[in-house]
Order: structure tokens, then sequence, then C-alpha cells
């Protein structure tokens, strides 16, 4: 089933995407560049961080497609955070999927589920899959 | 009116002794007044000292060319070179170019460089300014390149533009993966990278 809550605060997806990482690598025949080592993408308040990004780019390859992050990844946006396995973010239409043992922390409650998809622009994340929701009773 | 006889003829004797002269005068403007021509100056011969280039075995647009190990093609132009010692070069407005067999090339420009001979390496100086056939264009101040291997690394950091955007590294090294042959620039130590969504050009999808 589908479950849709807020997630973060509002983030301009078109605004400058920073990343920083250990190093970046490209490859001279097709051009893949590839970002290793503690990598962060930092989009307006939104901080995604991940072992390994790559950069796709758009058929013309004059402009970034999207960005595949991968060996788990750490959303953070406001002050929700969301831990997952991969995350694929279309830089064009600002929509941001993480997927595979997804866990939403809001708050006192933690969600889990298959995948997630975060609507950048919004704020709001669905999440899909085996979606289970645990409520901390001690607050911790 | 016709001349008398003897007038016709002190007219010819007459005739006979100024044509002549007359004749004279003008040949010899060919040679007497005319525009002194000073052979030595008409033939150009450059001003460089002639002594000086030959003792100093300077070369000019040397140029060098060869493949790697990997069988990449690499070449390096120069605008002149200038013996250092035995075997090192000293080489002004240093060019190479590298094409790799599996695909790309790079090219690199500088203002001056070393190229040293034993060791393999010509190490570029100077505004160094690194082209490479996926768009990149990388600046930094030295840069060492192998002429016998595919090699090269940067001594310092770099700034760069590319597809995927700005970018600064504290270095940058070019290497080949031994499995696959396939050539990688490799920024490291410390990547900074800024991508503007909205400015790049490019056709803007509905």
């Amino acid at each position: 089933q589908e479950t849709t809550v807020p997630f973060g605060t509002q983030a301009d997806s078109s605004a400058p995407i920073e990343v920083q990482s250990e190093t970046l690598s490209v490859s001279q025949d097709d051009g893949a560049a590839i970002f290793e080592g503690n990598v962060l993408v930092e989009q307006d308040n939104m901080r995604l961080s991940a072992a390994r990004v790559e950069v796709i780019y758009n058929e013309t390859q004059s402009q970034i497609a999207s960005l595949a992050a991968s060996g788990g990844v750490t959303l953070v946006s406001g002050d929700d955070a969301a831990e997952a396995e991969r995350a694929d973010y279309d830089v064009t239409s600002g929509a941001l999927v993480l997927s595979g043992d997804v866990l939403l922390v809001r708050g006192p409650s933690t969600i889990a589920s298959e995948r997630m998809r975060v609507d950048v622009d919004a704020g709001t994340a669905q999440l899909e899959g085996r979606v289970r929701t645990f409520l901390s009773q001690d607050g911790d | 009116m016709a001349l008398s006889e003897s007038s016709r003829t002190r007219l010819i004797s007459w005739l006979k002794i100024v044509l002549p002269l007359a004749a004279m005068a003008i040949l010899s403007t060919l040679f007497l007044i005319s525009r002194s021509i000073d052979p030595l100056a008409e033939i150009p011969y450059s001003t460089v000292d002639l002594r000086d280039s030959a003792r100093s075995e300077r070369v000019t647009k040397p140029s060098f060319a060869g493949a790697t190990e990997e069988g990449d093609m690499i070449a390096f132009t120069a605008e002149s070179a200038l013996p250092r010692d035995g075997n090192r070069l000293d080489a002004n407005e240093l060019a190479a170019e590298i094409d790799f067999a599996s695909g790309g090339s790079v090219a690199v420009r500088a203002e001056a460089g070393q190229i040293d001979q034993p060791a393999d390496t010509a190490t570029l100086r100077g505004g160094v300014e690194i082209t490479s056939s996926t768009g990149y264009r990388v600046e930094t101040e030295a840069l060492a390149i192998g002429m016998r291997q595919t090699r090269a690394e940067t001594e310092g950091e770099i700034r760069a533009e590319g597809p995927p955007g700005t970018f600064t590294a504290g270095r940058m090294r070019l290497s080949t993966d031994p499995e696959t042959g396939k050539v990688y620039m490799v920024f490291t130590a410390g990547v900074k990278l800024i991508y503007d969504p909205g400015s790049t050009p490019g056709p803007t999808e509905e």
C-alpha cells in the first residue's frame, strides 16, 4: 500500500547543486563521471550523503539528467531524515526515489518501506511496499 | 625649301659628331649616375647571432611522438627547446596530445616545460591547461606526463569545468585501469563541485 507523508521542508529543485567528495573519476571513452568517498550532495536545504554518486547525462550530454547514489544513502531535509541503500535523484523533475530498506525517521516514529518517492519541491514523500511504522514509546 | 648642297653636308658632318656623343651620354646614365645598389644589403639574412645559436644547439619547433606501452599515441611539440644537460631539455610553449587506444583524447598546453629523457617524464609548468575530448577543461600550475606509459599527475590543486559543472580538486591524475585498459581522469584530495541546473545551456525539457 502507499502512504503519503510530509517530508522535511520544501526545497527548490532548480537551485544549484553542490557536490563534495573525496574523488571524482571520469572515464575518458564515454565521459561517465563517478564521485566516490563520502559524497555529499547539497541543494537548497536538502542534503544527500552516499558512498558513491554517478552522474547520468541527458541524451545530448549537455545537462545532468539524474544522480544515482548508492552504497548506503542518507537523505536529510529540514528535521526529517531517511536512510536507504540507493537513491536516484532526477534533477530535471525534482523527484528523488530512495530504494532498498528505506527507513524514514520523523520525530518519534520510524517508518520502514521498500521505496520512498520524495517530491523535493513539494516537500512530500510517498512510501511504497511493505510500509511498517514503529512508534518508540519511551521517546528515545 | 631645299637646303643648299654645302649646308646639307655641313649638317650631316655636324650630326655625325653630335649623335654619337648623345648616345654615349645616354648610355653612361645606365652606369654612372644610376642608383647605387649595395649588393650585400639585398641578401636577406637573419640577425640571430649565428655563433650563439650554433653553440647552444637551440632547437626550434621540436616535436616528439610515439606510442606508450598501453598503445596510446602520444605527441609533444614545443616552440623551442634548449638542452640543459646530458639528458634534460628545457622547452617553452610545450604542448602534448594523447590519443587513447580505448577512445577519447587529452590535449595539454603550458608556457614552459622540462623533458627528462631517462625518467621518461615531461613536466609542464606555468598556466597548464588540460582539455579532454569528454568536454573537461582543467587548469593547474604544473603537470608531469609520462612519455612511455599513459600517466600524468598534477603537482597541486586544479580548477576545472566540465559537463557535471565547475569544480576544484586537490590533485588530478590520468591513469589506466589495468584490466579494462580504459583511461580515467581521476580528481582526488577533495572535490568540490557546483552544478547549476538552471543556467546550463541545452534543450529545455517541457
